[in-house]
């Protein structure tokens, strides 16, 4: 209290020095003006922080070890029927779920990064334009907020080396939350959901990681599909490969539909190389698909900006 | 991009059997993205070409009255008012009841009627280039060369107009320039037919596209263009005075530059509507004079952009008596008047083209003001060059520049056509140009390459059973030269192929050329793996504490400045996002807690009445440094808030007996302490209403009562409360699976205790009283002006 007091009365004088700027030379003002003004703020900052810290000066303490305020009822907790888990976070569980029974080590993504895991280690020439397409957000320290799943390619491809080399195989899926500088529409956040997948052994092809990817997503629909590619382009796979499936009927797909789920190719040997396997020995694939894209089309919702949207309205009917 | 399909169709035989849709299909499944289809096919439908057989000027009108042949026994009416139009000559008539092909694609298309004008009866209209959508010139009728056409021919028919435009995703092309070329492109659509391009010699290039015939012939195809010496012509080797000379100061940033003179020596008059116009239009470019025309067209085909400079203006500038070429990097300060009009800075990567010391273009962006060409152009300078992507591409980005030119050059155009594409261009404007001299700098030529593959390696990485000849033919379809012996196969890597290095490369080819469809999906036979133990965790706490009514929510790793401080936490700790898409998401978060308190106010001011969130995921800070990888340390968080809008107990129990549920539930055995701990987390709580959550002795998050200053500034009701657990990984380590369950009977008894002392002390004596019992609290009551409360136990003994 008496520290605002001091404050306010330094403001009354500040304020009635300020009124001398009238008698100065008309070249002085603008100086004296900046001056004067700086310590004005100054204080009013002050002030308000004085005034802020006085809010949490008088508080009154309660027994922290007690289970109830005194006089009051015993605390409850809400019903049951209230809660609910995030649609995206429960579908993840599905998702790792199946790619887990089918054999799948499961191993979150980091949230922030670097350069190195999210281009270099995933043979992106440096400088190449093939970086600009990630939209990457950058700290001031150069760190990157992972544009995909991949970054932990290189990570996998180290910790699983001595799986591999006993069991001559890898197999591990990636959950993680992904960021890109883009503008946020119905279909766009800049904040979302992927699954990386990664499969390394001596004589694996593309053949298997096709039948991969159709197992895995004629689980999470729980029917048959057709399936479907295009070629792709990652510098990190080579040959690559965008993976389609045909909208599920029950979905209301018709024939011909083809949604892209996600893209994947064969591990490109340096990449392989730079982890420390042998390309030579070992081929491997990997692949990366959005989440949030699965979800919706799963619930056929339409705009992904619920997701991230934090309104209990929404997130209470799943 | 856009690639006309009949355009490519000259280059592809395209099997009777492989329909339109097919063909766009298989484009699809083995090239590139296709990302729609423009449909032409009834765009130019009942537009006639017809000889104006009389014409008459209409007295005190710019109108002339015309009657014209439309193929029938009689002449139709119609009344035209361009100034070019004239008894004989070839025009094209819109046929009443036509659609203006210009406004096809409007929400309203203009249908042309019959109607009067000056009291004339005027049928349909004989259109202009712009009505034709070909070009914006509208200063007159389009004139149709007598040699192509007859009267009655209809126009799509004479022009191959009936056709498809497909758009492409240029991104998936991104290593491929030479697919930005319409040769390119067919080369690779007759490989995935299983054919080769139609091969039609070098036909003397384009000349007859640009004399208006209107079914012309492929120019230079692969084969001859492989084939072909990458030498000047005959006239630029002799030495002569219009050599330019050229300096590439650093051959990093270009690795050719290639350049003809071209002094003019006739009108390139423009007489008749052209193939070439058509294609131009369709691809979505404009004709616009010989010059540009040719080098467009040319850029279209081959994917190697051409720049014309005014041969007179380049020498003034650089104040030098024949051109003295420099391309260099830009120094810093140096200004730059492009073709646009708008004066731009260039900094230290862009790469220009000088006369002398002088800039005078951004080389692969945009040609320079005071170099450029006009119709009093004698003597043209035609440059064909490479320039370094990487330089390109910053280029783009500062500038703002996305011309056709430089989204090839992005690409990483191959050097080896540079000087063909040039001498192709002086061939095309031949009728009005001839070369009088040239240069070409090539400092370092391209080697050839050549890699090495087995067809097991193949057939072993796809999953295939591809044999020796199948794969072969396949490679040599697209320009590959294969050697094959035994299985081993040497793959000679065409010149314009940039982007083949190794033999996955090549698998690729051969994967994709053939039809990844046709690759039988198998399934590798596997058994359960392990699971992951903090998923296994997180699942866990997300089922109990959604049964326990709590509502899971995900937001933004990011937060602002502003919310930090209104939760107290230091900013400066935070990891700053340089590039941030708005300041609201300018900091990497610290703790799960104030997005929740953020997302909160939403909620309550909706209104929801009462509701409890919660959130999993990863926090960073400064302080916690970097892990062995060196990055920043992360710790995966638990942040719980719940509100309420009218309750006015005390809202840190309700929150510690949903952490205490928690713990619980997990097995977990844990004891809460007045708040001492100093953690990121707990900066938005009241110390005097906040508790630490203590776990084997260690301090893993607080429980409490927000702060009034952090709850005024997030502007929610009192009732208000939560906890952070930071640092989940620790819960699995004191995790237990050794559960003690027990049954049986028991007996229960009330126990009541007047005292000053805290709950937890008093709880110690009682325990200390009743080793083998479960303890629970049941109320603590005090009389109004007391300093004694009653503490209510219920004591359960087996």
């Amino acid at each position: 209290m008496v520290e605002i007091e001091q404050l306010k009365q330094e403001l009354k004088r500040i304020n009635a020095e300020a009124a001398r700027i009238r008698e100065l030379a008309v070249e002085k003002r603008a100086e004296f003006g900046r001056q004067i003004n700086a310590k004005r703020q100054e204080v009013l900052k002050n002030i308000a922080l004085a005034e802020k810290a006085l809010l949490d000066v008088e508080v009154e303490p309660i027994d922290v070890t007690a289970w109830s305020g005194i006089n009051e009822k015993m605390p409850e907790f809400y019903p049951t029927e209230m809660g609910s888990s995030h649609p995206l976070m429960a579908e993840m569980e599905r998702v790792c779920d199946i790619y887990q029974r089918m054999g799948f080590d499961v191993v979150e993504a980091r949230q922030l990064d670097d350069e190195f895991h999210m281009f270099d280690a995933l043979n992106f020439p440096k400088e190449h334009p093939a970086r600009d397409g990630y939209d990457t957000f950058r700290t001031e320290e150069g760190l990157i907020p992972p544009a995909h799943t991949s970054t932990m390619q290189h990570r996998v491809l180290k910790q699983y080396q001595k799986q591999l080399d006993e069991t001559g195989r890898l197999a591990v899926v990636v959950p993680g939350r992904v960021y890109r500088n883009e503008d946020v529409d119905a279909t766009h956040e800049h904040t979302f959901y992927q699954c990386e997948g990664v499969y390394v052994s001596k004589d694996c092809n593309m053949g298997q990681m096709l039948g991969i990817l159709r197992e895995f997503f004629e689980k999470y629909y729980e029917q048959k599909l057709n399936i479907r590619t295009q070629p792709g382009y990652f510098p990190f796979t080579e040959p690559s490969l965008e993976f389609l499936i045909e909208k599920p009927k029950s979905l209301g797909g018709k024939k011909g539909d083809y949604l892209e789920m996600l893209g994947c190719g064969m591990i490109h040997p340096n990449v392989l190389k730079m982890a420390g396997i042998d390309p030579n020995e070992y081929h491997g694939f990997a692949w990366g698909g959005g989440i949030d894209r699965l979800v919706m089309l799963r619930f056929g919702l339409s705009d992904v900006r619920y997701f991230e949207s934090g309104n209990l309205n929404f997130l209470r009917e799943f | 991009m856009k690639i006309v399909l009949n355009w490519l169709k000259k280059y592809v035989a395209v099997p009777e059997s492989v329909s339109d849709e097919e063909l766009i299909r298989l484009i699809g499944a083995r090239l590139v993205e296709v990302e729609g289809v423009i449909d032409e096919t009834h765009k130019y439908d009942n537009i006639y070409i017809v000889r104006v057989e009389k014409a008459e000027k209409i007295p005190e009108t710019h109108l002339t009255l015309c009657q014209i042949n439309s193929g029938g026994d009689d002449l139709m009416q119609v009344v035209c008012g361009a100034p070019n139009v004239r008894e004989g000559m070839l025009a094209v008539w819109i046929a009443p009841g036509a659609i203006v092909p210009a406004s096809v694609h409007e929400d309203a298309p203009f249908v042309i009627g019959k109607r009067k004008m000056q009291g004339y009866e005027s049928n349909g209209m004989l259109a202009g280039a712009d009505e034709l959508d070909f070009g914006d010139d509208h200063s007159g009728i389009v004139e149709i060369d007598p040699e192509a056409a007859q009267p009655g021919d209809l126009l799509a028919e004479v022009f191959d107009l009936k056709d498809l435009v497909l758009e492409i995703e240029n991104k998936s092309l991104t290593h491929r320039p030479d697919c930005f070329g319409m040769i390119g492109f067919a080369r690779e659509v007759a490989g995935i037919l299983g054919e080769r391009m139609v091969d039609d010699e070098m036909m003397g290039p384009v000349a007859h596209s640009l004399s208006g015939a209107a079914s012309p012939r492929p120019v230079v195809t692969s084969e001859a263009r492989s084939s072909s010496p990458c030498q000047a012509p005959e006239a630029i080797r002799k030495n002569n005075e219009f050599h330019p000379s050229i300096i590439i100061s650093d051959s990093g940033i270009c690795s050719r530059y290639s350049v003809v003179v071209l002094e003019k020596h006739g009108e390139m008059e423009k007489k008749y509507l052209t193939w070439m116009d058509t294609v131009l239009s369709k691809s979505g470019m404009k004709p616009i004079s010989p010059v540009v025309d040719a080098t467009n067209y040319l850029m279209l085909l081959t994917g190697q952009p051409l720049h014309a400079f005014d041969y007179d203006k380049f020498i003034e500038v650089g104040k030098t008596e024949r051109p003295e070429i420099v391309v260099r990097l830009a120094r810093k300060g140096e200004k730059l008047v492009l073709l646009d009009d708008k004066e731009i800075e260039l900094n230290e990567n862009d790469i220009v083209i000088c006369s002398g010391d002088v800039p005078v273009a951004l080389a692969g962006a945009m040609g320079g003001k005071t170099t450029g060409i006009d119709e009093n152009t004698r003597n043209i300078i035609l440059e064909s060059a490479t320039f370094s992507l990487f330089n390109l591409r910053k280029t783009q980005m500062a500038h703002g520049i996305f011309t056709e030119a430089i989204t090839r050059f992005t690409k990483g155009q191959p050097p080896y056509q540079t000087m063909m594409v040039a001498k192709d261009c002086a061939e095309m404007l031949s009728g009005g140009f001839k070369v009088i001299g040239g240069a070409d700098e090539y400092p370092n030529p391209e080697q050839p390459i050549v890699v090495k593959v087995t067809t097991d390696e193949i057939n072993q990485l796809l999953g295939t059973d591809y044999d020796d000849t199948k794969i072969g033919q396949t490679l040599e379809n697209v320009g590959f030269q294969v050697k094959e012996k035994g299985g081993q196969l040497e793959v000679h890597v065409p010149e314009w192929r940039t982007d083949i290095h190794i033999k996955e490369d090549i698998i690729e080819e051969v994967g994709r050329l053939l039809g990844y469809d046709n690759i039988e999906p198998t399934l590798p036979l596997h058994g359960t793996a392990e699971k992951n133990r903090l998923l296994e965790l997180k699942k866990q706490i997300r089922r109990t504490l959604a049964r326990y009514g709590a509502n899971e929510v995900l937001t933004y790793s990011f937060v602002s400045g502003r919310l930090l401080e209104k939760a107290g936490q230091d900013v400066k700790k935070s990891y700053k996002i340089i590039n941030s898409i708005s300041p609201d998401l300018q900091y990497v978060r610290q703790s799960i807690v104030p997005s929740l308190l953020d997302k909160a106010y939403v909620n309550q001011k909706m209104p929801v009445d009462k509701f409890a969130m919660f959130e999993i995921n990863e926090v960073y800070s400064k302080t916690w440094g970097m892990n062995d990888e060196n990055v920043p340390v992360a710790k995966v968080s638990l942040g719980f808030v719940l509100a309420e809008r009218k309750n006015n107990e005390t809202a840190f129990y309700k929150a510690k007996k949903y952490a205490a549920k928690l713990l619980q539930e997990l097995n977990i055995p844990v004891e809460f302490v007045p708040k001492q701990s100093k953690l990121e987390a707990g900066e938005p709580f009241e110390p005097v209403r906040t508790a630490d959550i203590m776990v084997g002795g260690q301090c893993i998050g607080v429980v409490g009562e927000f702060k009034n200053s952090v709850r005024n500034e997030f502007k929610l009701a009192p009732y208000l409360a939560g906890f952070e657990i930071v640092d989940i990984d620790t819960l699995l380590t004191n995790m237990s699976d050794v559960r003690k369950i027990k049954f049986g009977s028991y007996k229960t008894e009330d126990l009541t205790v007047t005292t000053e002392k805290s709950y937890a002390e008093t709880l110690k004596e009682v325990q200390a009283k009743y080793p083998e019992a479960e303890i629970m609290p049941l109320s603590i009551y005090q009389a109004l002006g007391q300093k004694t409360k009653n503490l209510s136990f219920r004591i359960k003994t087996w």
